[in-house]
């Protein structure tokens, strides 16, 4: 009896180890941060048609992809070379100051993005980590062919972050990737704080990649990111906002419309300067920047229309002014200078208004404020984002500005 | 026995929270969005109402029949073999529950952090979990699930309360979506988040040890308010996010609201991760509560007073349902199909011996 | 040793081979001293004299009557034994001199009159006096009387009272118990001068007969554990008990749990503070540590400087102890789940720098840290077995030069070195060494784990340590209270300690018979009347009228 019940424990065990013991011995997903290839940027760049001769025979044999008429990628990767980036402060910056050292760029071309990723992992020995993905780069000609297979397949792996950057290069984005800029000492860490920073000084809406892709599925929103080219010292500059429609660009805006597209939504902190020259006398010019922005959009009906009053609201402060000829030293001259910013924000506004109904691209949602408080007209006239497209560029927007002064710095006069 | 009746109202109450919670919340807004978009809110506070009437007809139940569970006094209201055959079918239906629950946890883990573990390690791993704690006794279940409760709540709550931020209030608006609420989508979707909370028939088990079991109502509903509200509120912040479409595109909005917040300083740049790592905890605590009321009440019914050779013995056959469906869009049919079928045992069966109850003027002995 | 099947105690007559002590015993049980010196005094030689440091000494009591004085001269004070004991055995008192005695009335005078001594009384049960001698007591056997004159002049060596070593504090008393188990009952009887606190007293173990304490107070603490405690130590039998140790592995709940369900403490302050709550204690002979019961897992993370501090500073030093027991025990593992899993989680720049740092290192995280980690464990083992003054040098040495050169002969990376030297720290700010022990314990499985599942595996780890830890009990009291089953007035003391105006009850997961431990109403009189006797306005006033 006694012996039984030992017995029958002792099979127990047994039972149990024996399951545990397979479960113990495999470590599947183990892979070392130094083992992997931690890709920090990725640039995708539409290839000519002829390029398929480029490519080896990795995921498919040659002239064997299923759909003959895509254009081919060219994928560039940024990836860290461990050893290079030396731990913590000091070292002095290890050999070479510049980025040089630290990553290594290696382009590939592929008919889809797995595809070009593939033939690259054949290149590469550690396994491609997207993970640390920071920066993903589009050229303007693959933006405005169609970002779909790249969407999918970023929203579909699991490592990459919502809270990468995406943007459109104007020209190649393979520079992009190539570009060595002097200050960080990762390149694509150079691009995505440059686009935080950004973020931080007023000069460019929050718009991660994961806000893109929700703006692009919203029915009644199109999206925008931003658009960036190469200058002369190998930096990067926000060239303004690639704006689009589903996932196509359809058209780009300049830097200064980054100011009234974010005055529109109304958003803070506000970076953006501009030069007022009071009375329109240009040698009367002074230089004020924005400090903060409200905005109101409300939404109506309208001659069977929707109609948009927007409403914003800026606080402005003095920067500069250009001569000595005249002096700011009375409230009556701040008074002037607001007239006259607010005419030249409400301009701005309707003109970038204007551009975007033209491409008809709603970047600002304003679709979303008919979905949202106008819900029987959209069930009945709109639906579908398609519809809202097309409706788009027919209705009306009227904006008022109201700005208000209040800082002048520490001059008197 | 004298020592069995120790679970006081507050625990029963975080019984109630933990079991719910669970890994149904990961998938929840992507229901509720596909039932009502922006009125996903709405819908699944209209499903918690719906859930608690069927909780409350439990507890009712159970104050009524103190001292037993249901496969004790279903044989009492509807006679010996008619309330096992009832008996049998709830055992089975929660064995399935539990097989669903580690599967959906097993696809979660191996889609988003081990993508290379095989499926059946992850489910093998949550089940022997759940088995080996199912050998205590109904104290220490209780001890468990209190203990884990604010490890639930917290987590849940941090990462709504970092992604408010990014939240749009217009998202959410039109309350009520823009769709009829007459279409059929809809009630299913309704019926499918109901589903989510069949953990709290855990209650019937409850109730025989609660220290007062006429508190057992005013538990059920602190702990329908709590796992309601976490659950509304959970919804609420995805949908305020992400936009009722671009959910539509996710398979686990929560998870990837976890992946698109970064705690402050950014300790940590991304939470997916972390928040699976302790939603384990969560997926531990609903496995737990439903297959130990597959053992604890297949015991009864077989008339054994210890459960504990149930708990391995019955584990082959939750692992190989476990295993059955063929891929992950398969299971989900499976589970709100499974869900929405099942709310006809845990809400309608009590619901029926109730009011049978009420007409034959049964009644436990206290 | 201790697994060995005891034999019936009371059956001595069976096994005549075994010619040790006990069996001869066995054999005199209830057997009486006989009247005959001789035979008496063979029996006590064939049982004790092959000790060479038995001793029996001849001498003739009033220079009449043969006697014969037994002990063991190195447990006893020879100084006492020539003075009080020989001298009056063999001079007759000198207000008695002169005078006759019969041998009936021998006993009277010598007891009466004679000894100087006030421990000593009569015996004549063998068994006893055989125990007597062997506790260190003397025995003077009379020829022609029944009884023998039993005389209690144990002298053992002992250390003095020192201060505690595990359990040092900045502010608190500075005593610590020591082996006696007399001068630890002193010790604590002279911080409960109470006649609450009893104390009951037993002998474990067949061969060391050692006594042992169960001390509680009256009127505080439940009678039901008291019986429970005394019912689990009379169920004992071991042949010996060398430490309070071997009574915690025999009383505890569950054999095969790492985590401590009994707490040993050295400061006779903190097992008074204990009582005062209604636990007990116990107490063995030859121990310096004394057990407390039951515990649960709040006591690990607390010590008695708590409470003589200011109990804001001491809350948030507690919160420091908790998150440094949480460390010792998660952060290797939570190091290899995120160094091989998911290194996504960390920030781009450091994970770039950490994959630098490893770049070198041929192992994977798993095996570099466990390595690292087992080596550590070895060091520390080292430092306690090796003498104060070389142990200190070799830990420093050990540390510093096996840890540079371990990273710069690229066998390990820098991060996990400092990650081990964390971890190590950590578990040193645990007050109690064996719930430090335990996690220690626990950290390499949660390693394991998370080398196979990541964060995943960590989490089942620490899923499965909660579980059995939530299932623990110690004498029926969960181990998690109060925090589960939630205990209000219990929770005013875990992480963070209340005032004591706000802590009023005693812990009620310990069911005591009394609850008040601080009158409120005295608190809240006493609030009211705080005065200000020097207040300056006061004085200036007084000092105004003194002017004019």
């Amino acid at each position: 009896m006694m012996f039984a019940a030992q017995f029958a424990k002792t099979i127990k065990l047994l039972i149990v180890i024996g399951m545990v013991v397979p479960v113990l011995t495999g470590c599947w997903d183990r892979l070392e941060i130094e083992e992997r290839a931690v890709v920090l940027g990725i640039s995708v760049d539409l290839e000519k048609p002829g390029a398929a001769k480029e490519e080896s025979d990795v995921s498919h044999l040659k002239g064997a992809f299923p759909v003959p008429n895509q254009r081919m990628l060219r994928v560039a990767v940024q990836i860290a070379l461990p050893g290079r980036i030396p731990l913590g402060p000091g070292e002095g910056g290890g050999g070479k100051g510049g980025s040089e050292g630290t990553v290594w760029v290696i382009d590939v071309v592929g008919h889809t993005l797995d595809d070009a990723l593939m033939n690259l992992q054949q290149q590469v020995s550690g396994r491609l980590f997207f993970g640390h993905l920071r920066v993903i780069v589009v050229s303007e000609a693959l933006a405005r062919h169609g970002l779909q297979n790249l969407n999918d397949y970023l929203r579909r792996n699991p490592e990459v972050r919502r809270m990468a950057w995406m943007m459109v290069s104007k020209g190649s984005a393979l520079e992009v990737m190539r570009a060595a800029p002097e200050l960080e000492r990762v390149p694509s860490l150079y691009l995505m704080s440059t686009l935080d920073n950004a973020v931080r000084l007023g000069k460019f809406p929050v718009n991660y990649v994961g806000m893109f892709w929700s703006n692009t599925s919203k029915k009644g929103q199109e999206a925008f990111l931003p658009y960036v080219e190469i200058r002369k010292e190998q930096n990067i500059q926000v060239q303004g906002m690639a704006i689009f429609t589903y996932d196509k660009m359809v058209g780009s805006t300049l830097p200064f419309d980054i100011a009234a597209y974010m005055g529109i939504k109304g958003l803070n902190p506000a970076g953006y300067r501009g030069f007022v020259p009071i009375g329109n006398n240009p040698s009367r010019t002074v230089t004020i920047y924005a400090t903060s922005r409200k905005s109101m959009i409300k939404a109506s009906i309208r001659n069977g229309k929707p109609y948009f009053k927007v409403s914003i609201f800026t606080e402005i402060s003095m920067e500069e002014k250009i001569s000595e000829q005249f002096s700011i030293n009375s409230s009556d001259i701040l008074k002037e200078i607001e007239d006259t910013n607010r005419k030249a924000l409400k301009k701005a506004c309707e003109n970038l208004i204007e551009k975007t109904q033209k491409a008809h691209s709603d970047i600002f949602g304003f679709g979303e404020y008919v979905r949202a408080k106008l819900p029987n007209y959209w069930n009945k006239k709109v639906i579908t984002k398609g519809a809202w497209q097309e409706m788009y560029p027919n209705v009306d927007v009227e904006v008022t500005v109201n700005t208000r002064m209040r800082r002048v710095g520490m001059k008197a006069k | 026995m004298k020592d069995e009746r120790q679970i006081t109202a507050i625990q029963s109450a975080a019984i109630l929270v933990s079991t719910i919670i669970g890994v149904g919340v990961l998938a929840l807004p992507l229901f509720a969005v596909r039932a009502a978009e922006s009125g996903a809110p709405l819908v699944t506070a209209v499903s918690v109402l719906l859930a608690f009437v069927g909780l409350a007809v439990i507890s009712l139940l159970g104050m009524r029949f103190p001292k037993q569970s249901i496969t004790q006094y279903s044989e009492d209201i509807i006679g010996k073999w008619l309330g096992r055959l009832g008996s049998a079918l709830l055992i089975g239906y929660f064995a399935i529950l539990s097989a669903l629950t580690a599967r959906e946890f097993g696809e979660v883990v191996i889609t988003s952090v081990l993508t290379r573990t095989p499926l059946e390690v992850t489910v093998i791993v949550m089940l022997l979990l759940a088995a080996l704690a199912t050998r205590n006794s109904v104290t220490t279940f209780a001890y468990i699930h209190h203990f884990y409760f604010p490890l639930l709540l917290f987590p849940a709550l941090l990462i709504v309360a970092l992604s408010l931020k990014n939240a749009d209030g217009l998202n959410l608006q039109p309350m009520w979506g823009n769709v009829s609420w007459t279409r059929p989508e809809l009630w299913e979707g309704l019926l499918t988040i109901t589903a989510l909370f069949q953990g709290s028939f855990i209650m019937t088990l409850v109730i025989p040890a609660m220290r007062r079991p006429e508190k057992a109502l005013t538990a059920s509903a602190w702990g329908m308010l709590i796992a309601g509200g976490l659950y509304v509120t959970i919804v609420a912040a995805t949908v305020g996010v992400f936009g009722s479409e671009e959910i539509k595109n996710l398979l686990w909005p929560t998870l990837e609201l976890a992946k698109g917040t970064s705690l402050p300083a950014n300790v940590l740049e991304r939470l997916d991760a972390a928040f699976l790592a302790v939603w384990v905890t969560a997926v531990f605590t609903t496995l737990f509560s439903s297959y130990f009321f597959t053992i604890k009440e297949a015991s009864k019914l077989f008339r054994l007073g210890d459960h504990k050779m149930f708990s391995f013995f019955l584990l082959p056959t939750v692992y190989v349902m476990a295993m059955l469906p063929r891929s992950i869009l398969h299971m989900y049919e499976i589970i709100e199909n499974v869900g929405r079928i099942g709310l006809i045992l845990t809400i309608g069966y009590p619901m029926l011996l109730w009011m049978i109850a009420l007409v034959r003027r049964k009644r436990g002995n206290r | 040793m201790l697994r060995r099947p005891r034999k019936p105690r009371k059956t001595a007559s069976a096994d005549v081979q075994d010619h040790s002590l006990e069996q001869a015993l066995e054999h005199s049980k209830d057997k009486l001293l006989g009247n005959e010196l001789t035979s008496s005094e063979r029996f006590f030689k064939e049982l004790l004299g092959l000790n060479n440091d038995f001793v029996m000494r001849r001498f003739h009591v009033f220079g009449r009557y043969p006697a014969v004085m037994c002990y063991y001269a190195n447990m006893v004070d020879q100084a006492l034994i020539n003075k009080d004991i020989l001298k009056p055995f063999m001079y007759v008192p000198s207000h008695l001199e002169g005078k006759e005695f019969e041998l009936g009335q021998l006993t009277e005078v010598l007891l009466n009159d004679a000894i100087y001594h006030s421990a000593c009384k009569l015996e004549r049960q063998l068994e006893a006096l055989v125990n007597a001698i062997l506790q260190g007591n003397t025995i003077v056997l009379v020829d022609g009387l029944y009884d023998a004159f039993l005389i209690d002049t144990r002298n053992i060596d002992k250390r003095s009272i020192d201060t505690p070593a595990t359990e040092q504090v900045i502010r608190g008393p500075r005593e610590g118990f020591i082996e006696l188990l007399g001068t630890n009952i002193s010790l604590l009887r002279y911080r409960l001068q109470t006649s609450d606190l009893r104390i009951r007293t037993m002998e474990i173990g067949r061969r060391t007969k050692s006594k042992v304490a169960v001390c509680y107070m009256e009127g505080i603490t439940n009678p039901d554990l008291v019986a429970e405690v005394d019912k689990r130590l009379s169920k004992i039998d071991i042949d010996a008990v060398l430490d309070s140790g071997y009574l915690e592995q025999f009383i505890e709940d569950n054999h095969y749990s790492p985590f401590p369900q009994v707490q040993y403490m050295e400061r006779p302050d903190k097992v008074a503070a204990n009582l005062l709550e209604g636990r007990v204690a116990i107490m063995v002979d030859g121990s310096p540590m004394a057990l407390v019961v039951p515990t649960v897992f709040n006591q690990f993370y607390q010590t008695v400087e708590d409470y003589t501090e200011r109990f804001l500073l001491m809350s948030a030093l507690r919160l420091a102890r908790l998150i440094a027991l949480m460390f010792s025990l998660v952060f290797p593992s939570l190091y290899v789940a995120i160094i091989s899993f998911n290194p996504e989680l960390i920030p781009t720049e450091f994970a770039v720098a950490v994959a630098g740092g490893r770049a070198g290192v041929p192992f994977p995280a798993i095996i570099e840290v466990l390595v690292i980690e087992i080596s550590m464990e070895v060091l520390r083992e080292a430092t306690i077995r090796l003498p104060q003054q070389v142990g200190g040098a070799l830990s420093i040495v050990g540390v510093l030069v096996v840890g540079q050169a371990a990273v710069s002969a690229g066998f390990a990376s820098p991060i996990t070195v400092v990650i081990i030297a964390l971890t190590t720290i950590g578990s040193f700010a645990t007050p109690a060494y064996n719930a430090a022990l335990a996690l220690r314990l626990l950290r390499f499985p949660l390693i394991i784990m998370a080398g196979i599942f990541g964060l995943y595996g960590v989490m089942i780890g620490l899923i499965v340590i909660a579980n059995h830890i939530l299932s623990l009990k110690s004498f029926g009291v969960p181990y998690m209270s109060p925090l589960v089953p939630g205990n209000f007035e219990g929770m005013k003391d875990t992480v963070v300690r209340f005032p004591f105006s706000l802590m009023r009850k005693r812990p009620s997961f310990l069911f005591p018979q009394d609850h008040t431990r601080i009158s409120g109403q005295a608190v809240d009189e006493q609030a009211d009347s705080k005065g200000s006797p020097l207040n300056p306005l006061k004085f200036k006033e007084e000092r105004k009228d003194a002017e004019e």
